[in-house]
């Protein structure tokens, strides 16, 4: 047996690598050159500890980026609005983890909203004689009143919150008492008019809104598919479930293991804010998809109201949010030995000589690989994936093939939304919380994502972590100072030189590189 | 056909700007009538500059004309050009620190400062333009993005401390006697609408010339220009130098009008702001800049005055509001609606003249 074709050798590809893309390996080669001199300058020991910071954030910035890039390739929409997703990401853990009973509160109203509009189906008939009324007004009518009665409704239900403007009462002094071991339940509060009607009249305004956004596209059966009359009656009797059982519920979620109770933030927060993704995309990219610059300018306005909405609920003051108790022990046996301590629950093992924060350094690292290899394989190895890999190519033929692009655009954008809050609750417990987070990070993404390449996925990878270990070396300059000849004292970086230094090299390399070191030419 | 085309029809003069000479008219008689109406003041309380009401209006109306020639400057980069900067806040932020350098730690002048600014302007449209060819649009943005991040991080930053105040904010100008923004008031009232009906005037010529009907072409479709032979990056590059010069003179004003400038100025949130303005007054529509400061500024003034701490989230939400439904903002909105009308009036005048059209 002979083999008909010899496959190239390693000599062969390199050189045709080399004559197709001798820039990008030289580009690659000096920025690396230049890493490896910037960790040179440092002390031996402060080696890994640097590295390993680089990664976290790089992590961080990555698990924003990617969905960045996955919109921007796919839609050609640069979401302004990613970074403040982000924040709410991580607002909404905090909610869900410090203050259970809060989220309790607020999702019993929710579940109760969801309900008609699960049963979208059934107003077409009503949305067919409202549209029928020839204006688009009547339809947004209808949604204002339907708004306004709800807010009417919303503000019967009980609802145990904190209050930024009282310090006893503010987010600050809760994370205080969580980690002291003081969080008791805030006292229920009690419906401002009879129970009935409050959840009546909520039902009755949702309906009506759902009836003024049917009528804007009433075409369709009038027959509710089983899922949707499933689901409606999921979420009325769970949000009404939650009203009759209130106090055990809240008293569970207080008693549960805290870090258990992390993880299940971490998933609430990843799926409202995945919800408010898709509704994004639906209500503001989607009637904009032929004008691109007002879908950049809208996601920048969205973002500046969640920024406002923030301050309003949470308040202005930054505050911390409390490790999980299984990266945060101290004491007998800790430091942990070797990385097999990760789960010891210390809050730092010794590794290579260096004391390694087991949550800021490793899991957060340990989650974004994870994240990074899940997210690849989907999009290498699935049909969904495929589809997202045609349509960032082209989005006109996979359309044309018969592909439904506007669910994929809704699931890709509620994907990236997701991956947004993932990082924002990872980020919440090493760099806290304020309003102000979410615009530096997507500043960080953006620069990653220049740097790697706008729409290629391994790129915003590679870009994060070249942004996270160029930053982290700096900060560690700015405390060790560097030795320059012309100065007498060492020259030390001061913090804001950090976000500027990344600046620069993302100039620097989209102008010998336009297209970044992985991304692909546009035409 | 764009808006800026369908506005353009050849009358008179006079005709054309009737709306320009009754706003100039309104302007210089504004605090007249506020100081006679409102303080319950003497006319002569207007040029001896007492304190009431006219002289808080003026000041307010002389932010306006501040936040109207840089939302003009970025309309000429971003609605008639077509070049997504979003870095803008860099050419006003470097206008209002380098006049005020100049006037507080160099001593000059006024009018040898102003001169200085504006070849620095120039320098820094340069700067702009360096970057042009090779990167586009969302990386255009980008590396704007991030020259202004630059700067806005070196003016703040305590290196510089002595020259721009770093976090506190440059303050201490010491402006020209005879243009004091407290003492003379009315005078500099006066002087910032002239400046802002020249440099309005100038723009309009501009967008009207075949230069700026060049720079539309970039804007509607590049490739289709370079092939008709335009050097369509010369013409990229003078629009960001006139821009550049426009904002820096907003800037200079804003140095001479503020008793401090913070860095703030530098920020992507200014950038934002001069979109905002546009959106309001319509993109690509010279004069709606104009319409859309005035908009902003008392829209966020009165807000403000109303609803404290919700008034941010209002304008946010006007703002999606505005992007939704009324994308051409006001002008552009209120110029195709008038050619309706135009359109509507010339066929019933064919009609009523007996001729049954062709």
């Amino acid at each position: 047996m002979t083999t008909a074709t010899a496959k190239p050798s390693l000599g062969d590809r390199w050189s045709k690598a080399w004559t197709r893309d001798r820039r990008r390996i030289i580009v690659a080669a000096v920025v690396a050159a230049l890493l490896v001199i910037g960790l040179g300058g440092l002390d031996p020991e402060d080696w890994f500890v640097t590295i390993m910071r680089g990664l976290a954030t790089g992590a961080i910035t990555f698990l924003v980026a990617s969905g960045l890039s996955l919109i921007l390739g796919l839609m050609d929409v640069l979401n302004l609005a990613h970074g403040e997703l982000f924040m709410l990401g991580a607002y909404l853990g905090w909610t869900a983890y410090i203050r259970p009973d809060t989220t309790v509160d607020l999702l019993a109203p929710i579940l109760i909203t969801i309900a008609p509009f699960a049963l979208w189906a059934l107003w077409r008939p009503l949305g067919r004689k409202v549209a029928a009324l020839g204006s688009r007004w009547a339809g947004w009518l209808l949604v204002a009143v339907g708004l306004g009665g709800w807010w009417w409704a919303w503000r019967l239900f009980p609802l145990a919150i904190w209050d930024p403007s009282v310090y006893a009462e503010s987010p600050i002094t809760f994370s205080l008492a969580f980690d002291i071991g003081t969080l008791v339940p805030l006292p229920a509060g009690t419906f401002g008019g009879p129970a009935l009607i409050a959840v009546l009249a909520m039902l009755v305004a949702a309906s009506i809104a759902a009836v003024g956004l049917v009528s804007f596209n009433p075409t369709g059966s009038p027959r509710p598919s089983a899922k949707g009359i499933g689901a409606s009656i999921v979420a009325l009797a769970a949000g009404l479930s939650i009203l009759a059982w209130r106090e055990g519920l809240v008293e569970g979620l207080f008693a549960m293991n805290p870090t258990l109770r992390f993880f299940l933030a971490g998933i609430v927060s990843v799926i409202v804010i995945s919800a408010i993704g898709a509704g994004v995309e639906v209500a503001l990219i989607r009637p904009l998809y032929d004008r691109p610059i007002y879908q950049l300018m809208i996601t920048l306005g969205f973002g500046f109201i969640l920024i406002e909405l923030v301050r309003e609920v949470w308040g202005r003051p930054e505050f911390t949010m409390p490790k999980p108790p299984a990266f945060n022990g101290i004491g007998e046996g800790c430091p942990g030995q070797g990385i097999g301590d990760l789960f010891s629950g210390c809050s730092t093992i010794e590794m290579f000589g260096a004391r390694i924060r087991t949550y800021n350094e490793l899991f957060i690292v340990g989650i974004g690989i994870i994240v990074l290899v899940g997210v690849s394989l989907l999009i290498k190895r699935t049909r969904i994936g495929m589809v997202i890999r045609a349509g960032v190519q082209d989005r006109h033929m996979v359309e044309a093939l018969g592909v439904n692009v506007r669910v994929v655009f809704m699931g890709v954008f509620a994907m990236g939304a997701g991956l947004a809050a993932l990082g924002g609750v990872l980020a919440g417990p090493s760099i806290g919380l304020s309003p102000e987070m979410g615009g530096r990070l997507l500043l960080s993404a953006l620069i990653a994502l220049a740097i790697g390449g706008l729409t290629s996925f391994p790129g915003a990878a590679v870009g994060a972590v070249l942004v996270g270990i160029l930053q982290q070396i700096i900060i560690r300059y700015g405390q060790t100072g560097i030795p320059l000849p012309w100065l007498e004292e060492p020259f030390k970086p001061s913090p804001p030189l950090v976000p500027a230094s990344t600046v620069l090299l993302m100039i620097v390399i989209l102008l010998v590189l336009p297209n970044g070191l992985l991304g692909k030419a546009e035409h | 056909m764009s808006l800026v085309d369908l506005a353009t029809t050849r009358k008179p003069w006079i005709v054309r700007h009737r709306l320009l000479l009754l706003g100039v008219l309104a302007a210089v008689l504004f605090p007249f009538v506020i100081a006679i109406v409102v303080d319950g003041a003497p006319i002569s309380a207007v040029w001896e500059n007492a304190d009431g009401n006219a002289k808080f209006l003026q000041g307010l109306a002389i932010e306006v004309v501040v936040l109207a020639l840089y939302a003009m400057s970025y309309d000429l980069v971003l609605g008639v050009s077509g070049l997504l900067s979003f870095g803008h806040a860099m050419f006003f932020a470097v206008g209002a620190y380098s006049l005020g350098i100049l006037l507080k730690s160099a001593g000059l002048g006024l009018v040898p400062s102003l001169l200085i600014v504006m070849g620095i302007a120039v320098l820094v449209a340069l700067l702009f333009a360096v970057v042009l060819p090779r990167v586009k649009g969302i990386g255009f943005a980008l590396v704007t993005l991030g020259l202004a991040s630059v700067t806005g991080i070196i003016i703040s930053s305590s290196e510089f401390k002595d020259y721009t105040g770093a976090d506190v904010g440059l303050q201490g100008v010491p402006s020209p006697d005879w243009l004091n923004p407290t003492d003379q008031r009315f005078r500099f009232y006066l002087v910032s609408m002239g400046v802002l009906v020249l440099v309005y005037l100038l723009y309009q010529r501009l967008v009207d010339s075949p230069t700026g009907k060049v720079l539309v072409a970039v804007r509607d479709n590049e490739d289709r220009a370079l092939m008709l032979g335009y050097s369509t990056f010369w013409y990229k590059t003078f629009a960001l130098i006139v821009a550049s010069m426009t904002a820096a003179l907003a800037g200079s004003l804003h140095t001479l009008y503020q008793p401090i400038v913070t860095p703030e100025v530098a920020g992507l949130g200014f950038t934002v702001a001069a979109l905002l303005m546009i959106l309001i007054g319509g993109v690509g529509t010279v004069s709606g800049a104009i319409v859309g400061a005035a908009v902003f500024r008392l829209t966020e003034f009165y807000l403000d005055r109303w609803f404290e701490g919700l008034s941010n989230l209002l304008i946010g939400a006007g703002y999606i509001l505005l992007v939704l439904f009324l994308p051409y903002g006001i002008v552009g909105t209120w110029r195709t609606r008038s050619n309706r009308i135009g359109e509507g009036r010339s066929r019933l005048a064919r009609l009523l003249s007996g001729s049954k059209g062709e």
